[in-house]
């Protein structure tokens, strides 16, 4: 059994729902990937699966659990929680806040029935995340030393020296020159690429067994983003860390991932080992992806073939194929019923691809 | 800003060649750039502000573009590419350096003259939201370019906003709607419009599919292609994504820390780059294929981008450069021609 097991996860917010039945599994050692376009859940996956939602009217009573100390948490998604108690009451609205459901089993234990308190004493140390936009996660009034060597103390109860200069080996590790200076250093005195080390060494401070890492290199520059990925590769290989990568950029997937799952409007439409993926594209939205992107290895002159419309143009999956209004291939299949998730190791949800193939 | 000069004025190093070429390229070459400086004055001081340095966001890029080209420029962030796009808008104000645009020179423009010539250069910026006023609906944003160059009648403008509207692929009904009620794609798209309404020669693009998803990136560029046909346009396009300026431009600079390192034509420089810094940019850039990720081998550059208000000496990329010997600390490599027409800084030949 993996080390992560997703199963049907479904995050709603209200009446919208962001993901609707997702399964997946991380074994260790491995890099899996969520890839899509905004808007499809990939990110709400991860921030479910940390229990970084604010909480909504369904499920248990779960607390909203974002004041953890140990880590960084995304902006924006603060302040959203709703006052459970009277939401569920009446079982009316949901102010902002996310109903969580399915399971996510960590090592056996599913970490949506865990209570906060639980949560808390595994985030950080058991599962850790690194998020897209490294300056709004760190504390910007906080000297980067004292932000990893929090996680030291609350997670393997380090103090005063020793925090620091196990503080200081981790910046070491994750490439930054000079550590011990560094340590005293704020965030805006560092460059992109060293707070997205910054957040890295703070999520492995502990030695997690998963590591989330959500667009980990979107904001930054090529050679930097190639530092990065060298960085977290790296990790997997020599401490068999679990990588679960969220990303947008096929490019990025093809370079670390070993498994991939293609998202679209909150379900998984195509999934199967990386090379498989890029070998045979299944399902017309990752082969769509695909003919976006211009690349520097085919002729110069060879046309892109957008996929057309936008992300808005959905239909909803209970009613036929969410891509289907965006699809070259569309019949009449596609717009009666729900399309399943066929085959086992290359998995896809398009009721056309038989035809095709 | 401060237009003094700091420094002895360097002689362009390019001055001799266009000299030869210039009668048979003048009716073609719409955009000649040389020598083009940018430098922001760094100040302390609380009451009496001192001038204690300058932060050489350009120094010394010089090129041209063909009527009806594209050529890209490419770079990381805090290279110059875009304060050198500003500055051939003259929305920067160059330090040194010449621009001149169908032979006219728009460094030398002051005033009014300035003011009327700008309907001949427009921009499409990154930021579509942010670049497009939220209380103007599309019908005012499209129509404000045409009242500020007093071109037509309200009804005429009204009737050339469609034009341009239908030409970027969005429907007339879209007139009375506010930029938020659009998606990425479409805002994009309605600034690419409105630097269309005045009929430019040049837009300068400046990242103009990077905040847009992949599937809306491949429309926009293919859009943009399209735009070149149909209003003969010439662009200058201003990107971090190497495969992006590769599929828009048939001629490509790489800019590094305010200079240009190398140029040439958009497949030579992708087949055969001569650059370091260009082989690492190159070898960075993810591609999506599984096979071809698992085999290539990356060149990973050390460090950061060094600071533009103190470049190293020599070459200033030889703080990161894998090749780097001695000669490279003294010496500023020549901006020199390597091959016909594949231009290079670098005193090797890699």
């Amino acid at each position: 059994m993996a080390l992560l097991e997703v199963e049907d996860l479904r995050v709603a917010f209200g009446a919208s729902t962001a993901v609707d039945g997702v399964s997946f599994s991380v074994p260790e050692g491995k890099v899996v990937g969520l890839v899509g376009e905004s808007g499809c859940g990939k990110s709400v996956t991860s921030l479910a699966i940390m229990g970084l939602l604010p909480k909504g009217r369904g499920r248990k009573a779960r607390q909203p659990v974002l004041a953890a100390a140990s880590e960084p948490v995304g902006s924006g998604l603060k302040a959203t929680a709703a006052a459970p108690q009277s939401i569920a009451a009446s079982g009316g609205r949901s102010r902002g806040g996310a109903d969580v459901n399915g399971r996510a089993v960590f090592d056996g234990t599913d970490l949506l029935s865990l209570a906060p308190a639980a949560m808390r004493r595994r985030r950080g140390k058991d599962l850790a995340m690194v998020f897209q936009d490294p300056l709004s996660s760190l504390n910007p009034v906080v000297p980067i030393g004292r932000q990893i060597t929090e996680v030291l103390e609350r997670h393997r109860g380090l103090k005063g020296d020793k925090a620091s200069k196990e503080a200081a080996n981790l910046l070491d590790r994750v490439g930054i020159p000079d550590p011990t200076r560094r340590l005293k250093e704020y965030p805006h005195q560092l460059s992109g690429g060293m707070r997205q080390r910054v957040l890295i060494a703070i999520a492995v401070a502990c030695a997690p067994r998963l590591l989330i890492a959500d667009e980990p290199t979107t904001a930054l520059d090529v050679t930097i983003q190639a530092q990065i990925l060298e960085l977290l590769k790296d990790l997997v290989e020599t401490e068999g860390t679990a990588l679960l990568m969220i990303t947008h950029d096929l490019g990025v997937v093809a370079g670390i991932c070993d498994e991939v799952n293609v998202l679209y409007s909150g379900r998984v439409v195509e999934s199967a080992p990386v090379r498989e993926l890029f070998a045979r594209p299944t399902h017309p939205y990752t082969i769509g992806l695909l003919g976006s992107i211009p690349r520097l290895d085919l002729p110069i002159h060879e046309p892109l073939t957008p996929i057309r419309g936008s992300i808005a143009d959905v239909i909803r999956w209970h009613d036929g194929c969410a891509f289907a209004p965006r699809c070259d291939r569309v019949a009449a299949p596609c717009v009666e019923g729900e399309p399943a998730l066929v085959g086992a190791v290359h998995a896809h949800r398009c009721v056309m691809a038989e035809e095709v193939a | 800003m401060s237009t003094e000069q700091t420094e002895p004025h360097v002689p362009a190093q390019r001055t001799e060649e266009p000299d030869l070429s210039a009668a048979a390229t003048a009716s073609t070459r719409l955009l000649e750039v040389e020598d083009l400086k940018v430098h922001f004055p760094i100040r302390r001081g609380i009451v009496v502000e001192r001038t204690v340095g300058h932060v050489q966001a350009v120094d010394g890029v010089g090129l041209g573009i063909d009527s009806g080209g594209t050529y890209g420029l490419v770079g990381e962030s805090g290279c110059g590419k875009t304060t050198f796009g500003r500055a051939v808008l003259r929305l920067e104000e160059p330090t040194a350096g010449r621009v001149r645009l169908g032979g006219e020179e728009v460094t030398a423009m002051k005033g009014e003259r300035l003011r009327r010539f700008r309907s001949r250069m427009q921009m499409v910026f990154q930021d579509p939201l942010g670049s497009l006023n939220p209380r103007h609906n599309v019908d005012m944003l499209l129509s404000e370019p045409l009242k500020v160059h007093g071109v037509g009648s309200k009804a005429e403008r009204r009737k050339l906003a469609v034009e341009t509207l239908d030409a970027v692929g969005l429907p007339k009904s879209v007139l009375e709607r506010f930029p938020h009620e659009f998606s990425g794609g479409q805002r994009q798209r309605l600034g690419i419009a409105r630097a269309l309404m005045l009929r430019p020669d040049l837009i300068v693009c400046d990242e103009p599919v990077s905040a847009l998803d992949v599937s809306i990136q491949a429309q926009v560029m293919n859009l943009l292609d399209e735009l070149q046909d149909e209003f003969g346009l010439t662009y200058l396009v201003i990107a971090h994504d190497l495969a992006v300026v590769r599929h828009l431009s048939d001629r490509v600079g790489v800019m590094y820390l305010g200079k240009l390192v190398e140029e040439a034509d958009s497949e030579t420089i992708y087949e055969r780059p001569r650059h370091p810094y260009t082989k690492a940019l190159l070898s960075a850039v993810p591609q999506p294929d599984p096979e071809v990720e698992a085999n290539r081998e990356r060149i990973i550059l050390k460090g950061d981008l060094p600071s533009p208000a103190n470049p190293p000496s020599g070459c200033r990329f030889r703080t990161r450069c894998p090749w780097a010997e001695d000669i490279c600390a003294e010496v500023e490599p020549e901006w020199r021609e390597a091959a016909g027409g594949h231009k290079v800084a670098c005193h090797f030949d890699l």
